[in-house]
């Protein structure tokens, strides 16, 4: 036996007991190798257990039981059954044959020294384990796995079943490739002090709304992720000419802004794909950014090349929008549960509608109130102030309103609903929650209301202070419908619920990475993005890009906030080498246009 | 019903429920602290065994067991053409 073999076992800080070690000198690692032959991946991933027919059941050839553990001898594969404090049967082989002391769980293949009464562990057990749980998995033998972990060099056999997933085969470019990738690639600016991707977007005439959201779409982790990993380019592009897809100027524009150019990009294509995607929307007037991120959503959904009919939209509905695979879908669509309860019989009515965002009433000053069923709401709701005092200039929270989002509210007399089992309308309770979460939420801040008795529309100014760290557990549906049953578990299981189960990856738990502020009147006013990147916040407002503290984002008028899950928003080195100093004024404003030094001068005018 | 192969899914079932409502992971820590408060060389599968069962049969939830129950008697009660 090797001292290799040796130094292994040293380095885990095992001692293995006589008998393995005896058994290792005399029958060296032959045996494992042909176990492995007799292995298979198990019932839970990662389990191994020796392969039977289909109604075969292993059974002890002393007593013939089948439940328990047991024990199949690796020299001569009888099989003992070990369940104390009986007479265990394994242990009786091992006595009666000596040399045969060691033996592998037949449900788990894990060794085992009936001497000693515990499991031991040897390397190359370990591997011929590995090799029969992954060689299906590599599509082809479990030669491939062998040449590189070879067990004292020899091949093992392979024991594959079925083929299962790709081959994986190394790529080696060839040499046509190779001339393309020299002349076709351009070597990225290291530029440590800013992060990359920051860049500065022209306004093109009154397209400030456009570039606040493309610059919380260029860094959108997700979607982010998804084009700079060239998912979606010209080349790949099923759309037929006249060549007008918003994925693909999308594309355009992230190469753009990660190119390491820091002079400010001019996003004219992609401007004149959203005219010619959202007609009515063409133009240099403003335009609301909001309508601006629902329309891109749909062109980029539109053109995503999905081929399922469900995809396309219908008049009205977008039923298909759970499922549909597109990028955008997959990165915002989330669902909303809409819970209609009738106040005569009980009977509640449930649909779910898909989300690309969430849209958040400010609370109405006083005098236009809905009647609410729950007069008061505590905790999350701090900022509010208290309805009598309150004013067009009381603070908000988003938390108040997702509060007020989600809270039932009787609907007027005059909106009665149907009931089935009434089978008359009747007046009802409404609530709201969220039955799937996004990978991003997306919150929309209804500002600009527009009344159609006097057919005006107005903006609300109202500050709304919004956290930096949210948790949507209390706006699950989930949630909700507990807290409205009281508590009792039957009609809510996690599949039901959309809450995460043990094994996803998502949680509630989001994280700011955007903010799209307005600032000025209705029809006259301003965009500006703020940016989280690396830890550290960034003012976009169209071609000047400066850094600014949190306070300075905290103070701003929220318009759209974007929130990542926690789970995805990667912990970037917050050890900026900063070779600057920041540029703020003492309130933390930012004065005139000064920008972060290193950034060459601005394009000037609008 | 162990050779119609029900036994082996119904564990499956089992398997998959108990990961679900976190009690797997329970266990493991339930393990990990006796191990450790064993000492790693102090200790066999059998003590594990021995020691971690009664808790792990305490700590199935009952919706869990419920579960499994129904389908056992759904089980017996379909094959009732027993020889």
């Amino acid at each position: 036996m090797g001292s290799k073999h040796k130094l292994r076992w040293a380095a885990e800080g095992y001692k293995p007991c006589q008998h393995l070690l005896a058994y290792r000198l005399k029958h060296g690692a032959e045996s494992f190798r042909v176990l492995q032959k007799c292995l298979r991946a198990g019932g839970t991933p990662g389990r191994a257990c020796i392969k039977r027919e289909e109604k075969e059941v292993p059974r002890c050839a002393s007593c013939g039981r089948a439940h328990g553990r047991l024990y199949a001898c690796l020299l001569c594969a009888t099989i003992g059954c070990w369940s104390p404090p009986e007479a265990p049967h394994a242990r009786l082989h091992a006595q009666t044959a000596p040399g045969h002391d060691l033996a592998v769980d037949v449900d788990r293949a894990e060794l085992f020294c009936c001497a000693c009464s515990d499991q031991v562990y040897d390397p190359d057990f370990d591997r011929a384990v590995i090799g029969a749980q992954s060689a299906p998995l590599l599509g082809g033998t479990a030669k491939s796995y062998e040449k590189e972990h070879p067990i004292n060099g020899k091949d093992a056999a392979d024991c594959v079943k079925r083929r299962r997933g790709a081959e994986y085969k190394p790529w080696v470019p060839t040499p046509g490739e190779q001339l393309a990738l020299r002349q076709g690639s351009t070597p990225l600016k290291e530029d440590e002090s800013l992060p990359s991707g920051l860049r500065g977007l022209n306004n093109l005439g009154n397209t400030c709304f456009m570039n606040s959201v493309l610059q919380a779409l260029l860094h959108t982790p997700p979607l982010r992720n998804y084009f700079l990993s060239d998912r979606h380019n010209r080349a790949i592009c099923q759309r037929r000419a006249p060549h007008l897809c918003l994925g693909c100027d999308m594309d355009t524009i992230f190469s753009a802004a990660f190119s390491g150019e820091r002079t400010p990009y001019s996003p004219a294509q992609f401007l004149y794909s959203w005219w010619r995607h959202a007609a009515n929307l063409a133009g240099y007037e403003q335009q609301d950014a909001h309508e601006f991120f629902i329309s891109t959503v749909d062109g980029i959904h539109a053109n995503s090349g999905t081929t399922s009919p469900r995809a396309r939209h219908s008049q009205g509905g977008r039923a298909g929008d759970v499922d549909c695979r597109c990028i955008v879908h997959r990165v915002f669509s989330g669902l909303l549960r809409s819970d209609v309860t009738c106040t005569v019989c009980g009977f509640t009515s449930t649909t779910y509608d898909p989300c690309v965002d969430i849209s958040l009433d400010l609370e109405p000053d006083i005098g236009t109130e809905k009647l609410f069923v729950d007069p008061v709401l505590n905790g999350e709701s701090g900022g509010r102030s208290s309805r009598a005092a309150s004013s067009a200039f009381s603070a908000s929270t988003l938390l108040g309103c997702l509060d007020r989002f989600t809270r039932p509210e009787r609907l007027g007399a005059n909106e009665k609903f149907f009931c089935q089992r009434c089978q008359t309308r009747q007046e009802s309770i409404k609530q709201m929650s969220v039955r799937k979460l996004p990978l991003v939420l997306c919150f929309h801040i209804k500002r600009f209301e527009h009344s159609s008795t006097r057919n005006t529309s107005r903006k609300v100014d109202r500050y709304v202070q919004f956290p930096f760290f949210l948790d949507m557990l209390p706006y699950l549906s989930s949630s909700i419908v507990r807290s409205r049953h009281g508590n009792r578990l039957l009609s809510v299981d996690s599949e039901e619920t959309g809450l995460p189960s043990m094994h996803s990856p998502f949680s509630s738990e989001f994280e700011l990475f955007a903010v799209v502020t307005h600032s000025g009147k209705l029809d006259s006013g301003h965009y500006v993005c703020f940016l989280r990147l690396s830890g550290r916040w960034y003012k976009c407002d169209d071609a000047w890009v400066t850094r600014v503290s949190e306070d300075v984002v905290r103070a701003s008028q929220g318009y759209m906030l974007y929130y990542v899950q926690k789970t995805l928003s990667y912990k970037a080195s917050d050890l900026l080498p900063s070779s600057t100093p920041d540029i703020l004024d003492k309130n933390g404003k930012h004065g005139g246009y000064s920008c972060v030094s290193g950034l060459p001068s601005m394009v000037n005018g609008v | 019903m162990i050779e119609s192969g029900e036994k082996e899914r119904l564990k499956e079932l089992l398997r998959e429920r108990l990961i679900e409502c976190g009690w797997r992971d329970e266990l493991k820590a339930q393990c990990r602290a006796f191990t450790r408060k064993k000492g790693r060389a102090n200790i066999t599968v059998d003590d594990l065994v021995r020691t971690i069962t009664p808790k792990g049969r305490a700590m199935v939830p009952d919706n869990v067991k419920a579960e499994l129950l129904q389908r056992i008697r759904t089980f017996l009660l379909s094959d009732a053409l027993w020889p």
